[in-house]
């Protein structure tokens, strides 16, 4: 009790056990609480339907919580109507208004603050300064590209200096080059303006990257809420351990192929995991669990090559770093793995990570 | 708040609907069911049956309506594909003459083919005297002519529109598959191309059923359900309304079973492309590029020639009702002298109709857009009903409906009003749902959380979003209304007259001159708004529809 209390006396937004019921008894939001620091970057990282939208959407006013409450720099939001909340919105479809200039889109919601023609004037330029848009002031959005649209949907919103800052996937309509870029822009943004950001998004590499803390969810729930290195290397869930990066999962049988005794705890364990990177081909080191096995696929990308091999206990995907070139490996050439055994995973019936320091 | 305001306006939608449709139509249909006494009774409807009169009308309807759908189905079609598939030169001029064709104010239309192909018409004459027998227009292939002329352009701007936006590479992969030209027209392109097809056919068959003006200028004997209602009504000895009303009933029926049976037709044939790889004109050369030319232009020429051939006829030099020879501005003069109460009626009724077909059909645009019920969909399905009522009905339903108290209206400007408004209701709702779909709800979101309120926002976002396209709607439905005749014509009385009923009466007195010079200011006026909504709209003339 005391450790909560300590947490919420940091906290600028707080979510309390907020749930959504759809009509037909639907579950968007099933008790779910949090809270969020005062210049953190935390975003809401799930598969598509598990409610981390309609959490944004609660959070900005635009949905209803059927229960529990919200609440921002110490004040209730439920009854606040959205355009009194005074947070900032970034929109996956951008949502820049067509029939205005660069500038008046930024210039919009101080209009509706009533800020005084220069102060204006100055904030805009400003806040285009900021996302490297002050050439293009005058120009009509139909005329820029997707990447530049989303940098006047997030000038638009910063430049009200609102008390929270809300991302709904704002990067998925974006190559992949430029959203790498912009990614690393809004992560120096936030933090060079001190605001507190949350970001929702589906790409677990772009949650690691941009994120001070991700919460993972599924089905209405939070599954982990972590540092970006709690959430790879210590999850929680064998959810979080699959959605996030690549897990190996191997069922309960392969204990026995592998000669793993979880501790003592081998007939609880339900599934056992281990990330590709952990797993390599034979280097005669000494205390690991080996298995031989034979090559199903080698897949080359460059900088890493992952290998495909199956072995009595399964499957195994194992990635190499820096393959040299030469290297090929035929369809059914043996190959023998090993790995530690701290690296392996152990999940109960329910999906819930199991103490590893047991075994 | 805002909840509220939405609640009122659908209110607002089903009291419209309510007084506007349902009393008009509940009206009808008692008086239908009611004999001279006012019994409840079939008997009118058995004496549609028994009648050889109305047996006969019933299947001239079934004819003009089938065949002005087939008409302008070849038409437009071949149109169509010419105009999407081939280089075809001056195809602005083209796409002109077919907007010309669709907006001809109605009778005129009828009595420039009775100039040129009548019995004694420019073209009959010229060429019996070059020996060669012609039979005058008159009569059902005559009324069918008409109309395949005057409604082949639905089809041809809704096949085009269909033609252009068919993925070339579908084409293509249909080629390399091992498909002859006409193996891949008739499985690839023909099927992707039916929705527009039988679409803009139901256009076509509605409005040739619903026309009362060309069979009656034209047909000469060869009566069909609306020229039996509009005499029944309007027979100054043995004005017979529940018979009238009958016959409107029945009308209503047919139109409601050709309407939900291409519903029924092509309720699989939703096609969404993608149009990576648009297709291309190709150019003919000799002989097959002048005949897709001579296709092209013959059909344009012909559908836009009632039109042309009123405004050669307005600037002729007439005494009385006779031309003379030689050209004068007579008729236009007469016009100004003593028509011009009926030219400013026109504008009144117009204006005043567009407004509230503006205002109100928004609202609900955005009510169905927006609010997904239960409610908004049976209130969008309503909707349909105006939509196939003809004409003729309408008149003679709000005749039966505001006869007397509680709402006497019969007589007055805002009866006339009233069911234009009704009947372009439906285009506006659509339109405006239709324009609301093209914006983001995001958009009015982004605004709302940068601090205006729901209503400021759906202001200052929305509204100047969608204002092109419900300006360019209103323009449409200014066109409709100011050319509107089968319902006023049942409707006015001598101070409400207006100008398409003056143009009825013109040519049933034989003053033609009159009648062309003030066709050719309804030209002129609809050729205003339809140049506004055509730049509003980016050039989309499929919007007319």
């Amino acid at each position: 009790m005391s450790q909560g209390q300590a947490r919420d006396a940091m906290a600028y937004l707080t979510v309390d056990n907020a749930s959504k019921v759809f009509a037909g008894n639907v579950r968007a939001l099933d008790g779910v609480s949090f809270s969020v620091g005062r210049d953190e970057f935390f975003t809401l990282l799930g598969p598509s339907g598990c409610g981390k939208t309609t959490l944004l959407r609660s959070i900005a006013g635009f949905a209803d919580l059927t229960g529990g409450s919200i609440s921002l720099a110490g004040a209730q939001l439920d009854s606040v109507p959205s355009h009194k909340r005074d947070i900032g919105m970034v929109f996956q479809d951008y949502a820049v208004f067509p029939h205005l200039t660069v500038g008046e889109n930024v210039a919009f919601g101080l209009k509706a603050r009533k800020v005084p023609a220069a102060e204006m004037a100055s904030r805009v330029t400003e806040a285009l300064a900021t996302v490297r848009l002050g050439a293009l002031m005058a120009r009509l959005p139909a005329a820029l590209s997707g990447g530049q649209q989303q940098r006047i949907g997030l000038a638009r919103a910063i430049v009200i200096r609102p008390k929270l800052l809300l991302m709904d996937e704002p990067l998925s309509n974006l190559d992949a080059k430029l959203r790498i870029d912009l990614r690393g822009e809004i992560r120096d943004i936030q933090k060079s303006i001190g605001i507190a950001a949350i970001y929702v998004t589906h790409d677990q590499e772009e949650a690691l990257a941009i994120s001070d803390r991700i919460c993972v969810m599924n089905a209405g729930r939070i599954e982990q809420i972590g540092t970006p290195q709690e959430i790879y290397a210590d999850p929680q869930t064998i959810f979080v351990a699959s959605f996030v990066g690549t897990m190996n999962i191997l069922a309960r049988e392969a204990g026995s192929a592998l000669g793993l005794d979880g501790g003592g705890l081998a007939d609880r364990v339900h599934h056992w995991a281990i990330r590709p990177e952990h797993i390599r081909l034979d280097e005669g080191a000494g205390d690991r669990i080996r298995v031989a096995g034979t090559v199903e696929k080698y897949t080359y990308l460059g900088r890493e090559a992952h290998v495909t091999v199956r072995t009595p206990a399964g499957k195994l995907v194992v990635q190499l770093a820096d393959p040299a070139p030469t290297l090929g490996m035929g369809e059914g050439s043996p190959v023998s793995l090993a790995f530690r055994r701290e690296h392996v995973l152990m999940f109960d019936e329910r999906g819930v990570r199991m103490p590893s320091r047991a075994a | 708040m805002r909840i509220s305001f939405w609640t009122i306006v659908s209110v607002l939608a089903w009291l419209i609907l309510g007084a506007l449709l349902v009393v008009p139509l509940g009206s009808v249909l008692l008086s239908s069911l009611q004999d001279q006494a006012g019994q409840l009774t079939f008997e009118n409807y058995a004496r549609f049956v028994e009648t050889p009169r109305f047996r006969t009308a019933f299947v001239n309807t079934l004819i003009v309506g089938f065949g002005g759908l087939l008409g302008s189905l070849v038409l437009g079609s071949a149109m169509a594909f010419c105009m999407a598939r081939i280089e075809i030169r001056g195809s602005r001029l083209v796409s002109l003459l077919a907007i010309l064709a669709l907006v001809s104010p109605p009778f005129i239309g009828a009595y420039s083919w009775i100039v040129l192909f009548g019995s004694g018409g420019l073209v009959r004459q010229t060429l019996m005297q070059w020996g060669i027998f012609m039979p005058p227009i008159f009569g059902m292939w005559g009324v069918l002519i008409v109309f395949s002329f005057k409604f082949y352009p639905y089809v041809y701007l809704l096949a085009s529109g269909a033609l252009a936006n068919i993925n070339r590479s579908l084409e293509e992969a249909a080629e390399s598959l091992g498909l002859t030209p006409f193996q891949r027209v008739m499985k690839i392109s023909f099927p992707l191309v039916l929705p527009a097809l039988s679409a803009s056919g139901l256009l076509a068959l509605i409005h040739s059923i619903a026309d009362f003006g060309t069979p009656r200028l034209i047909g000469r004997g060869f009566n069909v359900l609306a020229t039996e209602a509009y005499t029944l009504y309007s027979a100054e000895v043995g004005s017979n309304l529940s018979m009238a009303t009958t016959i409107s009933i029945v009308l209503i029926l047919l139109s409601m079973v050709f309407v939900f049976s291409q519903r029924y037709m092509s309720r699989r044939n939703v096609y969404h492309g993608n149009l990576i790889n648009k297709p291309t004109k190709r150019k003919l050369k000799g002989f097959r590029n002048v005949l897709a030319h001579v296709v092209v232009y013959t059909i344009a020429l012909i559908g836009a020639m009632p039109a042309i051939i009123a405004a050669i006829y307005s600037v002729r030099r007439t005494r009385g009702p006779v031309f003379h020879p030689g050209f004068g501005l007579d008729s236009y003069q007469r016009i100004l002298y003593n028509l011009g109460d009926a030219v400013q009626n026109s504008l009144l009724f117009s204006f005043a109709a567009v407004a509230l077909i503006i205002l109100i059909g928004t609202l609900i645009g955005c009510l169905v857009a927006r609010r997904m019920t239960v409610n908004n969909a049976m209130l969008d399905a309503t909707l349909m009903v105006p939509y196939v009522m003809p004409g003729i009905v309408v008149g003679i339903a709000f005749v039966a409906a505001f006869n007397g108290p509680p709402l006497a209206l019969t007589g007055t400007a805002a009866v006339i009003v009233l069911s234009i408004f009704i009947r372009r209701l439906p285009y506006s709702v659509r339109s405006s749902a239709a324009a609301l779909r093209q914006v983001s709800p995001s958009m009015e979101e982004a605004a709302i959380s940068l601090g205006f309120s729901p209503v400021r926002a759906f202001m200052k976002v929305t509204v100047p979003l969608i204002l092109p396209g419900i300006i360019a709607g209103g323009m449409l439905s200014f066109v409709t209304a100011i050319n509107e005749l089968s319902s006023s014509l049942v409707l006015y009385v001598g101070s409400t007259a207006t100008m398409p009923v003056r143009i009825y009466i013109a040519i049933n007195d034989g003053d033609y001159g009159t009648a062309a010079a003030l066709s050719t200011v309804l030209l002129a006026l609809s050729g205003t708004a339809i140049y506004i909504a055509i730049r509003l709209m980016g050039r989309d003339e499929r919007a007319l529809l």
